[in-house]
């Protein structure tokens, strides 16, 4: 529709549509300006952003690339649907019922893209504003390099009307000055080049690929540990509450031994310990692997008999 | 005749003449490969004039399922040599073929030997087999392979021509010095509004096929769709021959698992085309000039369309699949949407090297808007980083590859052997010169500022009257560009030149322009932008030349005529190249490159231009000197040369005189008469030998040399390590000696 049109219908306020047999009421405020040529593709695009407002879920919501990919195809079947006027009511109440359901999600995931494409775009202008320096810089670069060539023949020009020495080991001359000049600045020019980094020749690749898909969902943070790890379970025998020891029948029951906090449990604790300690270890194995890093071998070797004599007593017992 | 052509008789010759002399013929296949424009031996198809006809056609006679119609009955036609070749010798109710093609086995479709293209095709012709497809077929199997880099470097085609090719080949890039143009082109793709017009039409008639086939025969749409669902990639399809078309990105930058469900559908494919390119459409209508990366493109597309990124990088392998199940025969209608669907790849896939830039207007000046979008590529590291990967030995080699430095830098490799040769020549055969001044020592420059003055343009001229008259047989005048090269000539035209002046008062001579002065000596013949003005051209010029009348041919130093065409012997004896051939810089595209150049491989835009034309120049230069017996005289004609003489290839650097470096136009004259007297001696085959032609005793005294050379220098080693006394050399001794530093502190 013609603007001039749209403001003769439409300019008291909202009037019926005047194409025949549609009977909706339209307002002036509603009508925009046509993006497309395809007046299909504007219609299509229209409802998209419906659509696309509400099933907004993201790849890594999903457990596999199977169930996201089933999920865009009815998507894009409910879209057609819309589109092509096949069951629109029923379409519509489906999507209505979604919307309503998943509403929390939905909000998350807008807040999310919101997010990223602010990111994105807070990253393309700082982008954009390096380039420009680094172009910048580069002009001056030139300029720099130009001027110094100009002063160097200037200066050669000068020396051959003042002076009266050879004109071309005046020449000479300043030529190699300016040469000395100039490997000074590029020096200079690359101590702070490499002090901030190297400069865009360092970056670590011309160019990136991205579209890698990021499915690990991040796990909820466990509580910290401090051993990483280790725990003090025991893996090659288990405690008993009772032990059969006659002699130590006595030390069980003798207040004399008891009062003093003498517990036989402690003791048996203690000595299973003892006798199981160091069995999972291979002294031989480990020094060999040590061996070879390390050079105070004569500390490992101490330290090694200790252990191996622990582990032939932990065996004789 | 082709490169490709010659280099296959050269390899002919070679395989005759080892044959000859080891008194046995070796096991060798060699065997050329090019369009199968070049390769057709259907009488209809071969008759087609454009490459993309034939391919086409090609495909339609000779895809899988055609076959498979024929064989339920169906009446549709094939191609006769095809089929013969792809049964690979079993008869199919042909009477001709006899039991000998029976014996053929799939991997021996042509017999050992080197064939040029002329000879398969006479060989297909009288065997009844598609030259095209008995190459492709027998690559496996060949010793060597001749055929142009988008073979190799083009990722569309590469995938499907070159995947057989083994991890120890050794690549040869010859005539290298335009590699990483080649690499550009090869990901580069410009779209006009008239190819999205297209487009859309293809996508309808997509859309319309559709339709009919899903009242047809809506199982084999169900079957593709469970295929795309199962995420199953049949693992020979991008080999097929027959395939529409492979993925424009680069093998490790595909994105291998199942299309994303958007587009798993026929239909919704389509409409995803459409939207694309609507997209697309609305964007070619802005005024503007426009540059921007893909990650902004594809911000603002899905901003816009909601086109997300990962379906759009599954664009063209999607439209290949529907192609294939749909069972289009004429494909030529759907190559526009072919390019679409390839852009749209190649925009997801990369963000890093490339730019998109949008130009309303074809030039400054233009008021009608005719919008091009580029999508270029800026890095010509990319194309060929998978060649590099895949191979371990590759050789990049041109007569004209100078600076060698450049190479390395800019395709993004190490060398391994970097090397610069000579010329062994018998006599100094070529006289290369550089005229910075007129006869009147006005200097001559085609630098913007003073290229259209008049005392250029007439010196310029002066230049080529003098040399057209001292030269016999054919000149050689390269320009700039071609915008220079007419207004010159139209100067040329209406001016007077110096060496008949205006003292004649007779009225019946009234004096000419430079240009007829030149046509009383030689024809003269001009390149045009036009490929075949160019080549009928090119074919007077040969004439003029053989019959002893002479001729001149103007052209352009980036034109075909500088790229791939000999002068050898008398075509050419002068070439002249006016002026410094710089690209033209005010392109967006080229800016945009020297940009990138500078930020990711600091080389600077004056280098690089500099670079750019020095390559051009020394080509245009070469292609006088083609063979040990050749001769010519090579003149640069520009101030600027003096100044870049050392960007020269080291062979026209050695034979470059420090005196002729910087002449005026008289100067060169007397000095290309004395060498074109020299050269016009008796000269005889004997006279090389032993110096640019070797024969066994020369070679055998050259090895004798070499070896105790090496005998020498083993001896000399020896006797150094012996003064040493301590086998490790003076680097690690000094390093121990810090290392002992270090623990006494």
């Amino acid at each position: 529709m013609c603007e001039s049109c749209v403001d003769r219908i439409f300019s008291q306020g909202p009037a019926p549509c005047p194409v025949a047999g549609c009977n909706r009421t339209l307002r002036k405020q509603r009508f925009r300006a046509q993006t497309f040529g395809d007046i299909q593709v504007e219609k299509e695009v229209d409802i998209r952003r419906r659509v696309a407002k509400i099933f907004n879920r993201r790849q890594d919501e999903f457990e596999t690339l199977n169930d996201y990919n089933n999920y865009l195809e009815e998507v894009e079947t409910l879209t057609f649907n819309l589109l092509n006027g096949v069951d629109v009511s029923a379409t519509e109440s489906k999507l209505a019922e979604y919307a309503a359901q998943n509403a929390a999600v939905i909000s998350h995931n807008a807040t999310l893209e919101y997010q990223e494409s602010a990111s994105q775009e807070a990253r393309q202008a700082a982008e954009k504003e390096e380039t420009r320096l680094r172009r910048e810089a580069a002009r001056r670069e030139d300029e720099d390099e130009r001027r110094a060539r100009e002063e160097g023949r200037k200066e050669i020009l000068e020396q051959l009307t003042h002076s009266n020495k050879n004109a071309v080991e005046v020449v000479k001359e300043t030529k190699r000055v300016e040469v000395l000049k100039r490997r000074r600045a590029a020096q200079q020019a690359k101590a702070p080049a490499t002090a901030t980094g190297g400069g865009p020749s360092t970056k670590p690749s011309p160019f990136i690929i991205k579209g890698l898909k990021s499915t690990t969902a991040l796990s909820p943070e466990k509580p910290y540990d401090p051993f990483g790890g280790l725990t003090d379970k025991r893996s090659y025998y288990v405690l008993q509450d009772h032990y059969e020891h006659p002699w130590l029948d006595q030390a069980r029951t003798d207040p004399h031994i008891t009062a003093g906090g003498y517990s036989v449990k402690e003791y048996c604790a203690r000595s299973m310990f003892e006798a199981f300690s160091g069995l999972g270890v291979f002294v031989e194995e480990e020094v060999a692997g040590r061996g070879d890093a390390s050079e105070g071998s004569g500390a490992l070797d101490a330290v090694a008999t200790a252990v191996a004599a622990v582990k032939a007593e932990g065996s004789g017992s | 005749m082709s490169e490709i052509e010659k280099a296959l008789a050269e390899l002919k010759a070679l395989m005759k003449y080892r044959a000859d002399h080891l008194g046995r013929d070796e096991e060798f296949r060699g065997l050329g490969l090019t369009s199968r424009k070049n390769l057709c031996l259907h009488p209809s198809v071969k008759r087609e004039k454009s490459g993309s006809v034939v391919d086409a056609r090609c495909r339609s006679l000779t895809a899988g399922f055609v076959k498979e119609k024929k064989e339920r009955g169906e009446d549709v036609e094939l191609c006769v040599y095809h089929d013969v070749c792809r049964l690979g010798g079993i008869t199919l109710g042909l009477a001709k073929r006899s039991q000998n093609l029976d014996l053929l086995e799939p991997h021996n479709l042509i017999p050992p030997g080197v064939w040029t293209l002329d000879g398969m095709l006479r060989y297909g012709e009288q065997q009844k087999q598609c030259p095209y497809f008995t190459a492709r077929r027998m690559m496996p199997f060949c010793n060597v392979i001749i055929y142009s880099y988008h073979y190799l470097l083009d990722p569309k085609i590469a995938e499907r021509v070159s995947k057989e090719l083994s991890k120890d080949c050794i690549v040869v890039f010859d005539e290298a010095h335009n590699i990483d143009n080649v690499c550009i082109e090869s990901l580069s793709i410009d779209l006009t509004e008239d190819s999205l017009r297209k487009a859309t039409r293809g996508a309808n008639n997509l859309d319309r096929r559709i339709t009919e086939m899903k009242s047809t025969d809506a199982k084999k749409l169900q079957n593709e769709y469970e295929k795309l669902v199962a995420g199953l990639k049949e693992a020979d399809e991008g080999r097929e021959e027959d395939a529409f078309m492979a993925n424009p990105a680069l093998p490790d930058d595909l994105l291998k698992e199942a299309v994303p469900g958007n587009i798993r559908r026929a239909e919704h494919f389509v409409a995803f085309l459409k939207r694309f390119v609507e997209y697309l459409k609305t964007r070619m209508k802005v005024l503007h000039v426009i540059s921007e990366t893909p990650l902004s493109f594809l911000q603002h597309l899905k901003d816009l369309t909601f086109i997300e990124k990962k379906p759009l990088r599954f664009c063209a392998e999607r439209l290949t699949s529907l192609v294939r199940t749909l069972e289009l025969t004429n494909i030529e209608d759907y190559q526009s949407l072919q390019e679409v669907a390839t852009f749209a790849t190649l925009v997801a896939t990369y963000e890093q090297g490339f730019l998109l830039i949008l130009e309303p207007y074809e030039s400054e000046t233009a008021t009608v808007p005719n919008p091009i979008l580029h999508f270029t590529c800026l890095d010509a590291a990319i194309a060929i980083k998978p060649v590099f990967d895949r191979f371990s030995s590759v050789i990049i080699t041109s007569g004209t590859i100078s600076p060698l430095e450049m190479y390395p830098k800019m395709l993004g490799f190490t060398t391994v052997v970097q090397e610069s040769y000579t010329m062994t020549l018998a006599r100094r055969s070529f006289l290369p010169m550089i005229v910075t001044r007129g006869s009147d020592q006005v200097a001559i420059s085609s630098g913007f500022q003073i290229r259209n003055e008049p005392s250029v343009v007439r010196n310029y001229g002066n230049l080529v009257m003098e040399f057209s008259k001292l030269t016999p047989d054919g000149i050689v005048v390269f320009f700039p560009s071609y915008l220079y090269m007419e207004s010159i000539i139209s100067m040329w035209q209406g001016m007077v030149s110096l060496s008949c002046p205006v003292k004649v008062v007779n009225f019946a001579n009234i004096p000419k322009g430079i240009l007829d002065e030149v046509w009383k000596y030689k024809l003269i013949l001009v390149e045009t932008p036009d490929s075949q003005e160019t080549s009928l051209a090119l074919e007077t010029y040969r004439t003029a030349c053989c019959n002893g009348r002479g001729a001149v041919l103007l052209c352009v130093a980036r034109g075909k005529v500088s790229e791939g065409i000999d002068f050898d012997h008398h075509y050419g004896r002068t070439v002249i190249c006016i002026g410094v051939p710089f690209q033209y810089t005010e392109s967006r595209i080229l800016k945009a490159r020297l940009e990138f150049l500078r930020e990711n491989y600091r080389i600077r835009e004056n280098d690089f231009l500099s670079f750019d034309a020095m390559r051009h120049a020394a080509q245009c230069l070469g292609r006088v000197l083609r063979g040990k017996d050749d001769y010519g005289v090579m003149v640069l004609a520009d101030r600027r040369f003096q100044k870049k003489r050392n960007q020269l290839p080291k062979w026209i650097q050695q034979a470059l005189l420090d005196s002729d470096t910087n002449l005026s136009t008289d100067m060169a004259v007397a000095s290309a008469k004395k060498f074109l007297r020299t050269m016009a001696q008796p000269f005889h085959a004997s006279d090389q030998e032993g110096i640019s032609t070797w024969s066994l005793a020369d070679l055998e005294r050259h090895k004798e040399k070499v070896e105790e050379e090496k005998i020498r220098e083993l001896r000399e080693a020896k006797r150094n390590s012996a003064r040493n006394g301590a086998p490790g050399d003076d680097f690690e001794d000094y390093e121990m000696e810090a290392a002992m530093m270090e623990i006494d502190a």
